[in-house]
């Protein structure tokens, strides 16, 4: 064989492994969606409960990515400009979330929270619902969403070093000046990209979220659960119309990460 | 003895501000998040006695579970490997038109919601499906099946492969090739022994990350699965049934052996890590 | 004495970066603290910055003891060894960081930064970024940078060893003219002794985390007090059996001698001076240096250098010739002593 004929072969190989893999479920879930016309469509997109489970899945999303950012800057901040003992072992606890089954993120927080959890008796004495309510939604997403900032941040501070810190610190600039001003540039695309990464798995998580949500219809449904919800009735098209409205949004991701992608690189090249 | 001469590490840095801040916001963060809620998995079966414990987890069907979500994972990440080292020796060494589509698409599995690509190839595969439709004319069913489960894990764990090979091969010279093949070596033999041995750590962590996200994997599994007892039943999906029984503790017990199952993963990853960065050092 | 170190000790671990160092510098000089790596040197200037913190001892500035005074506070520009220029910021702005930071106003930062870009001789490429820079135009903006919030000291890490071989010259002595020009109080590190001994006013050398010797390059050259300063300034080869060089004797407790090429003279053997103390060697080598030639010489063994002017007479290699050796520095464990050829004196009073 060729090499021209090695390198056609291997190509058509993975061209075919990524339509079989990849492309062909995204096509299904588009074309089921539009199985029974626009109109079908439209209305099971726009249908309230759909819209709520929207509104649900934006909200959590919003807030996690509030909370794992902040704690992606803090961490990196700590990890990567100074030296202090443990500092590998904290980077590994930092990626437990990453290696634990979604399944035991959203348990881990019914056994706290829920009717056999510690804190639930002074849940029960304030009137705070937890778990099977929203909190304990948002909870298990940032569990789940975590590291993702801070796993894009530490590296990318590291490599940077801290001479420019210590020359604006010498200058008597801010712990907030410096990051500002000499830090914050250099980590832009860096923070951008571990958003859209943690954005893209806040708004889909599944299995952490459905274990505390309860699955109250309008109340504690995110856009994954009320995919589910429908698809378990029978519902298919309904069930595909809700999913198209995340295929879109993960097109749209996908699209972003590359763009930053190639900021990234040219800013590191 | 040159460690006495040489300074042992560059020292502290003191000037930079902000390290008791961003320490303690750290620690707060991780410890109120992930470390003490996780705590709390032993904390529930402080009541528990061993041999109840060891009931629960040892459990005929528990047992099958751990069978199925181990014999699938690991089917997948051979798989994945396979067609990961293909992927992204592909996306690397060939310019083709749609090359960078390729090369986004591997992202998809991240970004698409697991419950959509869960529903999504239940029914592409399913009898009704596309594709299940072609296999079931020879007699294959794969929604369902065992082979279901893989094909759900394979989409899910291709881009750690994909992605641990790539920088890889990126960095790797094609002039090592081109020297061995002007050295008569034949191109199967240049590949076995120039390019193989460079990524094979990058094969092994991609097997390692890939293998346990599938072991961990709920959302495109659980649809796919069917849920059937002794036959698809997957741990993860069991440890949701005894919740939805409000077995909690049997619920914790058996996440308690995978959460230390995956920190054993975890361990092996950081060593062949250490290992790989120790290789790429020169020493 | 305008910086003053008392005795400052500091341990990493099982390294003592630093052993007693003590030392003052006058105000409005520029020192050179010059060693090997590893001997210190460094270790010095981040305790005198601010970014370490001496185990024990004392450092004054202008009088005042700033051991418990941060490093902002204590007045001190730094020009880093590889210059830590922020990397997203313009020339004019990484000059006006530290005044902006001050809060000093738009106009006052204006004129100060634009005095600077004209001091450095960088006109016009205020809009520039740093990547845009050459290595020795990097070098100007930091020192401009370190210069603008106008400290009473200034500090400089190795700061030509980032430059190639042709520019560092001609900023060398750049640097030391603008230096004098500002008149500020300025401390260099450097592991090179030839830049040292032609930027500096002053050089400390250290080694071992010890200082072994304060003075001026001539001091320094011409009468070294330890072995280590001895050989470390010049150009050098250690005699291990001085004693069998003609009009030398051994001395005891002076193990070995160390011999400058200045030292010696070597001349046709029918031209020789004074037969008794000098001796035949041979040519081994011959190197040319551009201005100068360089000789290794073999004399009975022992392996010297040489140096000849390119009009005196001229040598090829394998030729026998005469070698006279004026002296040596004799060294013992932490003592020099200069010893003078003896029988050039008992044959005659003139010198060449």
């Amino acid at each position: 064989m060729g090499s021209k004929t090695i390198k056609i072969v291997l190509i058509l190989l993975s061209a075919l492994f990524v339509t079989l893999m990849l492309i062909l479920p995204l096509a299904t879930v588009l074309v089921y969606s539009l199985r029974q016309g626009w109109r079908t469509f439209v209305s099971c997109v726009t249908d309230d409960y759909t819209v709520k489970a929207l509104n649900l899945t934006l909200l959590t999303a919003a807030i996690t990515l509030a909370v794992n950012t902040a704690f992606g800057i803090f961490s990196a901040w700590s990890i990567a400009k100074f030296r202090f003992r443990g500092k590998q072992a904290l980077t590994t606890l930092i990626d437990i979330p990453f290696s634990i089954s979604p399944i035991i993120a959203g348990l881990v927080f019914i056994l706290i929270f829920g009717r056999i959890g510690w804190v639930y008796p002074l849940m029960e004495a304030l009137d705070v619902k937890i778990v099977f309510a929203v909190p304990g939604i948002v909870l298990a997403t940032i569990f789940v969403t975590f590291p993702f900032v801070s796993r894009e941040l530490i590296p990318l501070m590291q490599s940077q070093g801290c001479d420019e810190e210590e020359a604006a610190a010498l200058m008597g600039a801010s712990g907030l000046q410096i990051f500002s001003r000499v830090t914050f540039p250099h980590i832009k695309w860096g923070l951008l990209y571990g958003v859209i990464l943690c954005t893209a798995r806040a708004l889909g998580e599944f299995g952490a979220v459905s274990v505390v949500s309860g699955h109250l219809r309008g109340k504690t449904n995110t856009l994954p659960l009320h995919v589910e919800v429908l698809f378990n009735e029978f519902k298919l098209t309904a069930s595909f119309a809700v999913a198209s409205i995340l295929v879109v949004i993960a097109i749209i991701i996908l699209i972003l990460r590359n763009i930053v992608e190639f900021r990234l690189k040219r800013e590191e090249g | 003895m040159s460690s006495l001469k040489t300074p042992p590490e560059r020292p502290k840095r003191n000037v930079i501000p902000g390290f008791g801040l961003s320490m303690g916001v750290t620690l707060t963060m991780l410890s109120l998040i992930v470390l003490i809620p996780l705590a709390s998995v032993p904390l529930v079966l402080r009541d528990y006695s061993l041999s109840e414990f060891w009931r629960v987890v040892t459990d005929k069907q528990t047992i099958a579970t751990y069978k199925v979500s181990f014999s699938c994972a690991a089917a997948a990440a051979v798989i994945n490997v396979f067609f990961g080292v293909l992927l992204a020796w592909v996306i690397t060494r060939y310019k083709f038109p749609g090359r960078r589509i390729l090369d986004g698409l591997i992202e998809l599995p991240f970004a698409l919601p697991t419950a959509v690509a869960g529903v999504a190839l239940t029914t592409l595969y399913s009898d009704k499906g596309w594709i299940g439709y072609l296999f079931s004319k020879v007699g294959v069913k794969i929604s369902y099946t065992p082979i279901g489960i893989k094909i759900a894990m394979i989409f899910i764990g291709i881009p750690f492969v994909v992605r641990s090979i790539q920088p890889v091969l990126e960095k790797l010279d094609p002039q090592y090739e081109e020297a061995a093949a002007t050295l008569g070596a034949s191109r199967a033999r240049t590949f076995m022994s120039v390019v193989i041995p460079e990524i094979l750590p990058a094969a092994l962590t991609g097997f390692a990350l890939a293998f346990s996200r599938a072991i961990g994997e709920y959302g495109s599994v659980v649809f796919i699965a069917g849920n059937i007892p002794y036959k698809t039943q997957i741990t993860p999906l069991i440890i949701m049934n005894k919740l939805e029984q409000f077995n909690y503790p049997a619920a914790a017990s058996i996440a308690l052996v995978m959460i230390v199952f995956s920190f054993l993963v975890l361990f092996g990853i950081n060593i062949l890590q250490s290992k790989i960065s120790e290789i790429s050092r020169g020493s | 004495m305008y910086v003053e170190l008392k005795n400052l000790n500091k341990r990493f671990g099982n390294f003592q970066a630093s052993d007693d160092v003590s030392f003052g510098i006058k105000k409005g000089n520029l020192i050179g603290l010059l060693g090997p790596s590893g001997s210190g040197k460094t270790t010095i200037l981040r305790m005198i910055t601010g970014l370490e913190t001496p185990d024990s001892g004392d450092i004054f500035i202008d009088g005042t003891r700033v051991n418990d005074l941060p490093a902002a506070k204590r007045g001190i520009g730094l020009v880093f060894q590889n210059y830590a220029l922020f990397r997203y910021m313009t020339v004019f702005d990484n000059i006006a960081f530290g005044l902006t930071v001050q809060k000093k106003d738009k106009k006052y930062i204006r004129d100060r930064v634009s005095e600077l870009i004209k001091l450095i001789g960088l006109e016009g490429m205020e809009k520039r970024r740093p990547h845009q820079l050459s290595g020795g135009q990097k070098q100007r903006v930091a020192f401009a940078r370190a210069l603008a919030p106008n400290p009473h000291l200034l500090l400089l890490d190795e700061p030509f060893a980032a430059i190639d071989a042709k520019v560092r010259k001609e900023l060398r002595s750049w640097l030391r003219d603008t230096i004098n020009k500002v008149g500020i109080t300025s401390i260099f590190v450097t592991h090179d002794q030839e830049e040292a001994v032609e930027v500096a006013d002053e050089i400390v050398i250290t080694n071992n985390g010890r200082v072994e010797q304060v003075g001026t390059p001539i001091e320094i050259y011409k009468d070294p007090k330890t072995p280590f300063a001895a050989g470390f300034i010049g150009k050098s080869v250690t005699i291990a059996d001085y004693g069998k060089l003609h009009g030398f004797e051994k001395i005891e407790g002076f193990e070995s001698a160390l011999l400058r090429p200045e030292f010696v003279h070597i001349m046709k053997p029918q031209n020789e001076l004074y037969p008794h103390a000098s001796q035949r060697g041979i040519v081994e080598d011959i190197f040319f240096k551009g201005n100068t030639l360089e000789l290794r010489v073999n004399l009975d063994g022992q392996k010297l250098v040489a140096y000849q002017s390119l009009d005196g007479a001229s040598f090829s290699v394998g030729d026998e010739i005469s070698v006279l050796i004026y002296r040596l520095y004799l060294l013992r464990e932490n003592e020099v002593r200069l010893a003078e050829n003896r029988s050039i004196k008992s044959e005659g009073n003139f010198f060449i």
